[in-house]
């Protein structure tokens, strides 16, 4: 799998491509890793160009979520294919994962200022 | 002529008459005319002891109008019965404008209390053509008249008269009240400097009125001078000013950036969202994103069921954007709110829910209602706390469908391989949510006993869970599901020969494929196609010499399909095997046929298809046509 990231208004933007099983979403851990060290804890996925996903890779997905969510960051996806989005409806996990239908509207919604007194 | 007269003095006998209904008889008929005598006629009625006899002739009187009946009616004002007075102020108001220029002729008379009648009447028709006459009049001799004029002016609302009502404002006393309520309705920033005068004024009534005209009037610059006044020892005072503060904020489009002592107010503020007030609300819920002490989100919470909807929604929406920082306090108050409460706190708290809310959230399972059970354990599953398994698995025997497939879904986001058992019982409920929940859970949990435990049940005795095993697998998709899936293609159900073969197809990496060369011989023509997709994805054009078997298959759909799927490979040496099917006998495979070509790219199919435009139906025309567009062929 190929990932091509960059950050924006201090947001992880990773696009993916390819096969997201159990070699490529350790690869993709890993790479997010890095940026949670970084503590940038706002991370966007886009899957545009993911043409297969497994149980492994739907299990990566959960456990970055985990993870980001113990550090109170956020994790959004967008672009499923609709092959993604079947899988999320059968496992359910759209109701967890946080999905924008474009990586626009996704970013956009980090923009909302909340600056607590 | 003359007899419409005799007839209207007849019926002005007939109301003297004692028996009501003749009298009712007369009025109506009275109604019907417009001679002044019928008028006179309707306003004797005006004085019938019975007050239905009087509401219907006021009702004819206001529809008829005219400068006869507005004299005759003016002259009722004198009247000593106070109802009659009433009821002629009434009809005037409702002819109104008509009425007015011989209102103000009768302005100056000398019963005072016409004179304030007439000013009220003024008033609630609101014609600005009265405006220089009530002004004179707020230098009556009576302070009745004068009060009227004022409250009149105000009703009137032309700035016309601020002049007059500041200048009233220093001479009497009396309509001191009345002259800065009336100021405040009109609403003209002239007045403003006076009122940051009179907003001084020791005598509370006074005070108040002003800083109540000075948000009415909503300028901006008003602001500093009523910050002040927020620190007020008079709590209402105070109230009235930050009310004043938020009428500004609100009329200009809440671009005030002042630091208000909002903490200060947090009662009035929650009290004004209670009671509905709109601009409370939308000056409140704006501030809230940069203003969120515990105690106000306490005081948001307990205020969030009394609000409507779309309030609701935006509450919501905030309490989001607070985060985790009200989790606690967001815990507390959906133990004890009601349903709704708890359902639209429960969407917010999802958001950043962590395992300490979650052990918080956890007596929710136990909820009479089944959607907040159901809502719960989403969330739980969502906050990854490994605490709530024991609850999430009680929840799988809940009498309600939904709460069980809620709580299978959670079970497989928390990733629990230790429960896959209890998650195949799920594959046994008698709803097909909860089985499709159970099996989704289990297909993000996956990992060797997952698979193991599908392939077992490839040939369950249970049709379903074979069903559900195939389509698992396929989604499971790691590599220990092929041989399973390979010999799934051998089930007796078609339905799962063809799943499986699908699901190979999605997975691509399978090294034998002898049993989807089988598959396009499968009696069941859906497992053929599946087969011949399968191929031709899996293994390209190698597969080419197995697959054009079917293109002579026995079924008509079969043979579409496998023209179809031969054209998306691209590859213009195929289109031999292609071009005989432009004269086959069906049409459909004619259409097919032409659409592979187009996608092939083999220009040597344009004869046949340059032909096929002029065929009948239109639909082949149509393919035959665009075939040849796309191949660059002749218009």
């Amino acid at each position: 799998m190929d990932i091509q990231a960059r950050e924006e208004n201090g947001v992880a933007v990773l696009s993916l491509s390819g096969r997201l099983d159990l070699a490529s979403g350790s690869q993709l851990k890993d790479e997010i890793k890095k940026y949670l060290e970084k503590n940038v804890t706002s991370i966007h996925l886009n899957l545009a160009k993911v043409e297969f996903i497994n149980s492994s890779g739907l299990g990566s997905l959960v456990s970055i979520m985990k993870e980001i969510r113990l550090l109170k960051g956020r994790f959004t996806m967008s672009d499923l294919a609709s092959y993604v989005r079947e899988i999320f409806e059968i496992t359910q996990l759209s109701h967890i994962f946080e999905i924008f239908a474009t990586e626009e509207e996704a970013l956009t919604s980090y923009q909302t200022p909340v600056t607590p007194s | 002529m003359n007899t419409v007269i005799d007839r209207i003095g007849d019926l002005l006998s007939q109301l003297q008459s004692p028996d009501y209904y003749e009298r009712e008889e007369a009025v109506k008929e009275l109604g019907t005319y417009s001679q002044d005598e019928a008028v006179a006629g309707l306003v004797i009625a005006m004085e019938d002891p019975d007050l239905g006899i009087r509401e219907l002739a006021a009702d004819f009187l206001s529809q008829l109008s005219g400068p006869t009946a507005v004299q005759l009616l003016i002259r009722f004002l004198a009247h000593d019965d106070i109802g009659t007075r009433n009821l002629a102020s009434e009809i005037l108001v409702k002819i109104g404008n008509d009425a007015v220029e011989p209102l103000i002729e009768h302005l100056t008379v000398d019963d005072h209390d016409v004179r304030k009648f007439i000013c009220d009447i003024l008033g609630l028709i609101g014609d600005e053509r009265a405006v220089d006459a009530l002004c004179e009049r707020l230098w009556d001799d009576n302070g009745n008249v004068v009060c009227s004029a004022a409250e009149a002016l105000g009703e009137i609302g032309s700035p016309r008269a601020v002049t007059s009502l500041l200048a009233v404002y220093d001479k009497i006393d009396d309509v001191r009240l009345q002259a800065v309520e009336a100021i405040g309705k009109i609403g003209d920033p002239a007045a403003l400097d006076a009122l940051y005068q009179y907003m001084q004024s020791p005598d509370p009534m006074i005070k108040y009125a002003a800083l109540e005209a000075i948000g009415t009037i909503g300028d901006a610059r008003s602001v500093e001078k009523l910050t002040p006044v927020l620190t007020d020892a008079d709590r209402l005072i105070a109230e009235v000013a930050m009310m004043a503060i938020i009428r500004i904020s609100d009329r200009n489009q809440d671009k005030i950036d002042i630091d208000l002592p909002l903490n200060e107010f947090q009662e009035f503020l929650f009290d004004g969202i209670r009671n509905r007030n709109e601009e409370i609300t939308r000056f409140t819920l704006k501030r809230l994103s940069h203003w969120f002490g515990s105690d106000v989100i306490r005081g948001l919470l307990d205020v969030v069921d009394f609000v409507d909807d779309d309030t609701l929604t935006e509450v919501t929406g905030i309490l989001g954007q607070v985060g985790p920082s009200a989790g606690k306090l967001m815990t507390e108050k959906i133990k004890t709110g009601s349903t709704g409460l708890k359902l639209k706190l429960l969407d917010v708290i999802k958001q950043f829910v962590d395992e300490s809310m979650a052990e918080e959230l956890l007596p929710l399972v136990a909820d009479p209602d089944p959607e907040v059970r159901q809502r719960v354990a989403h969330v739980l599953g969502i906050a990854g706390y490994d605490g709530a398994i024991d609850s999430l698995t009680n929840l799988t025997t809940d009498p309600i469908g939904h709460v069980r497939s809620a709580a299978y879904s959670a079970l497989g986001w928390l990733c629990t391989e230790s429960r896959a058992d209890l998650l195949f019982t799920g594959l046994d409920d008698r709803y097909p949510d909860v089985r499709d929940a159970a099996m989704g859970a289990l297909i993000v949990i996956g990992g060797r006993p997952v698979v193991e435990g599908f392939t077992r049940d490839l040939n369950h005795e249970n049709p379903e869970r074979q069903r559900l095993a195939v389509t698992a697998l396929g989604w499971i998709g790691e590599y220990d599901v092929v041989r399973p899936l390979l010999s799934a293609i051998n089930n007796p159900d078609p339905s799962i020969r063809r799943s499986a073969i699908n699901s190979l197809t999605r997975i691509g990496q399978v090294d034998d494929l002898e049993p989807i060369v089988m598959a396009l011989s499968d009696e069941n023509s859906a497992v053929r196609k599946a087969a011949v997709t399968a191929l031709l994805t899996l293994q390209g054009e190698e597969a080419i010499g197995e697959v054009r078997v079917l293109l002579e298959d026995e079924d008509v759909w079969v043979r579409y399909h496998t023209i179809s799927t031969i054209g998306e490979l691209g590859s213009r040496r195929y289109a031999e095997y292609i071009l005989p099917y432009l004269d086959d006998e069906q049409d459909i495979i004619k259409i097919a046929a032409a659409k592979a070509l187009a996608q092939l790219g083999n220009r040597s199919a344009l004869p046949a298809l340059e032909r096929l435009r002029s065929e009948k139906n239109q639909d082949l025309a149509a393919a035959a046509e665009l075939a040849v567009q796309q191949l660059g062929g002749k218009k």
